[in-house]
C-alpha cells in the first residue's frame, strides 16, 4: 500500500524562489545584522530597551527566514497560522512572566 | 490506499531475529519495541516505589538511610515520569495502531521513527547509569529544583542529559504523529471522521513539538551552571532560582497532558466499543483535546504558589487553572453519556475505562483543589500533592494503559488472555490502588510533608495503610501482565474482531500483515462510531 493523499501533494506547486530574492533575502538579512550590531556599540542611550530593541530585530529576522528561505510564504495557509500560534504562545510566556516578575 | 497487498504473513513472521527488531522501521515492530522497554522500566520504578513505602511502614528510619530515601524517589520520579508515563500511550499503542487507524501502512518518517526508540534506550541507560557512577542518583526529586541541582554531588548532569535525550525522542514522536495525520489519512477520513484515540494524539503531538524543547534548553542551562559556572539560577552567582521554575513548569504542566490526553483518547475508544453505540459528542470531545493542549500551556505558575513568586501571577495562575477544569468535565460527562442506554458488555478493557473514569475525577477533583490558592498555600508539598498526582498519573494514564493492553493485545498477538484472571487482576490492582493513594490525601490533609524518610508518630496509621495497599498493587500488577503474558503465548486463538469494534484496526487480521491491511478497508459511514450500520 502506497502513502495516500497524492492528489492533494500534486496540488500544491513546488515553488523555486529566484536568486534574485534569494539575494535580496540575504542582503536584507546583513543590514538587519549590521543593525543590530550598531545598536550595541552605539546605541547606549537606548539603556534596558537595547535589550528589547534586539529581540525584536531578531524575530524579524527570523521571520524573514521563515518566509522566504523556508519557503512558508508559498506553502498552505494553514502553515503561517500554526506559526502564528506558536508566536503567541511565545508572546503568552512572556507577559505571565513579566508579570510576575515585575510584581515581586 | 492505492492498491491492496495481500499476503498470508502477519509482521511477526515476516522477518525473524533479534536485529530484524531493533533496527526494524516498521511502525508495529517499534511499537512493540517501546512496549517491551517501557514494562521493564515499569517494573524497575515500581520496584522503587514499594520500597519507599515499605520504608514509611512505620516512623524513623527501617532501612534507607536519609540520603538513600532521596535518591530513590528522585529515581522512582524520573523512571516513571520520563520513560514510563510520558512516552507510554504514544509511543506503544499510538505507533502501532495510528497509522492502521488511519487507514494508512507506516507513519510518515518511519527512520525518525525507528531514532526516536534508540534516543528512548539511549537516554533510559544514561538515566540508570547515575545508579553505579560517582555519587549515585540524583537526590534533588525528579523536578531537578536549582540551586540545590546546581550544587548537590550527586549525579545530577547525567540526570538531566539523560531527560534531554528523551526529549528528543518525544520530539519526533510529536513530529511524526503530526505529518502522518496530516497527510497519510486514507481517502474519506476527514479530520472530523477521525476516531478519537488520532484525535488525541494529534493533540498531544503539538504539546510535545513545542513544549518539550523548552525543558531541553532548561536543562542544558543548569549543565551550564554546574559545569561552567554560569549564573542562571543560583542567586550566589547572580542567577534567579525562580526562573528556574518558570522554565521547567512551562513544559512540565504542559507535559502533564501529554501523559493525560492519549488516556483520554484510549477511554474514548474503549467506551463506545463496550457499549456499542455512538460516542456521545464526537466533536465535543476532539475540540476539548486542543482546548486543554491549548489552556494547559497558560497554568504552570500553579506549581509555584509558594516559591515567592508574586502576588498578581500567583492570582492569575489561580483563575487560569480553573479554566482547565471546563474541558476535562466535557470529556467526563461525553463518557458517561456514552454509556447511557448502550449495550454494555462488561470485559477487562470497560473496566479499567471505568476506573479511568473515577480515579481520574478523584484526581481531576483534588487537582483544583490544589489549583486554588488559598488551600495550595496549606497543602503544598505534602502528601496531598503526592495522592493528587498519582490518582492522575497512574489511577487515570496508567489505567488506561492498562485498559488498552486489554483491549488490544488481542488484535497484536492474534490471541485471547484468560478473561476471569484478568478481571480478578483488575479487581486487585483497583482495590489496591486505592487503599495506597487514598490514604495519601488524607494524610496530607492531616500536614505530613513530603520527601522524608520519617514521619511524626499521628501519621503512622494512614501510612501503614498505604504500605499495605503498595503490596496488594503489587500483587495486582503481577497477576495481570502474568496473565497477558501467558494469553500472548497460549490463548485462545481470535479472529479479525472479538470486541466487535468498528474502527479500522478491527477490519485487518490479527495480527496485522506488514503493510497493516489484506484488503480495503472501509469506513463506517456515519463517522468511526456509528454501531447503527452494523
Amino acid at each position: 500500500m502506497e502513502h495516500q493523499n497524492e492528489q492533494q501533494e500534486h496540488k500544491q506547486t513546488h515553488h523555486i524562489i529566484s536568486y534574485k530574492e534569494h539575494f535580496s533575502t540575504l542582503v536584507a538579512l546583513l543590514l538587519l545584522t549590521v543593525l543590530t550590531v550598531s545598536i550595541s556599540v552605539f546605541g547606549a542611550e537606548l539603556r534596558s530597551l537595547s535589550v528589547a530593541t534586539a529581540l525584536l530585530i531578531a524575530s524579524v529576522k527570523a521571520l524573514v527566514v521563515a518566509y522566504y528561505f523556508m519557503h512558508l510564504k508559498y506553502d498552505l495557509k494553514i502553515y503561517r497560522w500554526l506559526v502564528l500560534l506558536v508566536m503567541v504562545l511565545f508572546v503568552v510566556f512572556l507577559v505571565l512572566t513579566s508579570i510576575e516578575y515585575l510584581n515581586r | 490506499m492505492a492498491t491492496a497487498v495481500a499476503t498470508d504473513l502477519n509482521f511477526f513472521q515476516v522477518k525473524r531475529g533479534f536485529f530484524s527488531w531493533i533496527f526494524s522501521i516498521d511502525h508495529k515492530r517499534i511499537g512493540l519495541l517501546y512496549m517491551y522497554s517501557l514494562i521493564t522500566f515499569f517494573l524497575v520504578g515500581a520496584t522503587l516505589g514499594v520500597l519507599m513505602r515499605l520504608e514509611l511502614l512505620n516512623p524513623g528510619k527501617d532501612f534507607l538511610e536519609a540520603q538513600t530515601y532521596n535518591q530513590v524517589f528522585t529515581l522512582h520520579g524520573v523512571i516513571m515520569i520520563f520513560l514510563f508515563i510520558i512516552p507510554s500511550i504514544p509511543a506503544v499503542f499510538g505507533n502501532f495502531f495510528l497509522p492502521i487507524m488511519i487507514g494508512t501502512d507506516d507513519v510518515a518518517f518511519p527512520r525518525l521513527n525507528l531514532l526516536s526508540w534508540w534516543l528512548y534506550i539511549i537516554g533510559a541507560l544514561m538515566a540508570l547509569s547515575t545508579l553505579v557512577f560517582g555519587d549515585g542518583p540524583a537526590d534533588t526529586g525528579w523536578t531537578f529544583y536549582a540551586p540545590y541541582s546546581v550544587n548537590t554531588s550527586t549525579n545530577v548532569t547525567i540526570s538531566v542529559l539523560a531527560a534531554f535525550v528523551l526529549g528528543f525522542s518525544s520530539i519526533l514522536t510529536g513530529l511524526n504523529f503530526i505529518v502522518t495525520i496530516h497527510r497519510l489519512r486514507t481517502p474519506g477520513m476527514t479530520f472530523m471522521k477521525m476516531p478519537l484515540f488520532a484525535w488525541s494524539l494529534y493533540a498531544t503531538s503539538w504539546i510535545q513539538l513545542l513544549a518539550t524543547p523548552i525543558i531541553g534548553i532548561t536543562l542544558m542551562m543548569i549543565v551550564a551552571e554546574r559545569v561552567f559556572g554560569v549564573g542562571l539560577f543560583d542567586p550566589s552567582i547572580g542567577g534567579d532560582p525562580i526562573l528556574y521554575q518558570h522554565l521547567f513548569w512551562i513544559y512540565s504542566h504542559p507535559a502533564v497532558y501529554i501523559m493525560a490526553l492519549p488516556a483520554f483518547g484510549i477511554i474514548s475508544e474503549l467506551l463506545p466499543t463496550f457499549s456499542q453505540r455512538t460516542i456521545f459528542g464526537y466533536s465535543a470531545i476532539a475540540f476539548s483535546s486542543l482546548a486543554i493542549a491549548f489552556i494547559g500551556y497558560f497554568v504552570w505558575g500553579h506549581h509555584m504558589f509558594t516559591s515567592g513568586m508574586s502576588g498578581p501571577a500567583r492570582i492569575i495562575f489561580s483563575i487560569l487553572t480553573f479554566l482547565v477544569a471546563i474541558p476535562t468535565a466535557i470529556k467526563v460527562f461525553n463518557w458517561v453519556a456514552t454509556l447511557y442506554k448502550g449495550s454494555i458488555n462488561v470485559q477487562p478493557p470497560l473496566l479499567y475505562a471505568l476506573a479511568f473514569i473515577f480515579q481520574f475525577s478523584v484526581g481531576g477533583l483534588t487537582g483544583v483543589v490544589l489549583g486554588a490558592l488559598a488551600a495550595d498555600i496549606h497543602l503544598h508539598d505534602t502528601y496531598f500533592v503526592v495522592g493528587h498526582f498519582h490518582y492522575v498519573m497512574f489511577g487515570g494514564a496508567g489505567f488506561a494503559f492498562f485498559g488498552a493492553l486489554h483491549y488490544w493485545i488481542p488484535k497484536i498477538w492474534g490471541r485471547m488472555y484468560n478473561i476471569r484472571v484478568a478481571n480478578i487482576a483488575f479487581s486487585i490492582l483497583f482495590v489496591g490502588f486505592n487503599v495506597l493513594y487514598f490514604p495519601m490525601l488524607v494524610v496530607g490533609l492531616m500536614g505530613m510533608p513530603r520527601r522524608y524518610y520519617d514521619y511524626l508518630p499521628e501519621f503512622h496509621l494512614p501510612n501503614m495503610i498505604s504500605t499495605y495497599g503498595s503490596w496488594i498493587l503489587a500483587v495486582g500488577l503481577l497477576l495481570m501482565l502474568g496473565n497477558l503474558i501467558v494469553g500472548v503465548r497460549k490463548g485462545k486463538k481470535v479472529g479479525r474482531n472479538p470486541w466487535n469494534g468498528i474502527t479500522l484496526e478491527w477490519q485487518t487480521p490479527s495480527p496485522p500483515p506488514l503493510q497493516n491491511f489484506d484488503k480495503m478497508p472501509e469506513l463506517p459511514k456515519g463517522g468511526p462510531y456509528d454501531f447503527k450500520q452494523e
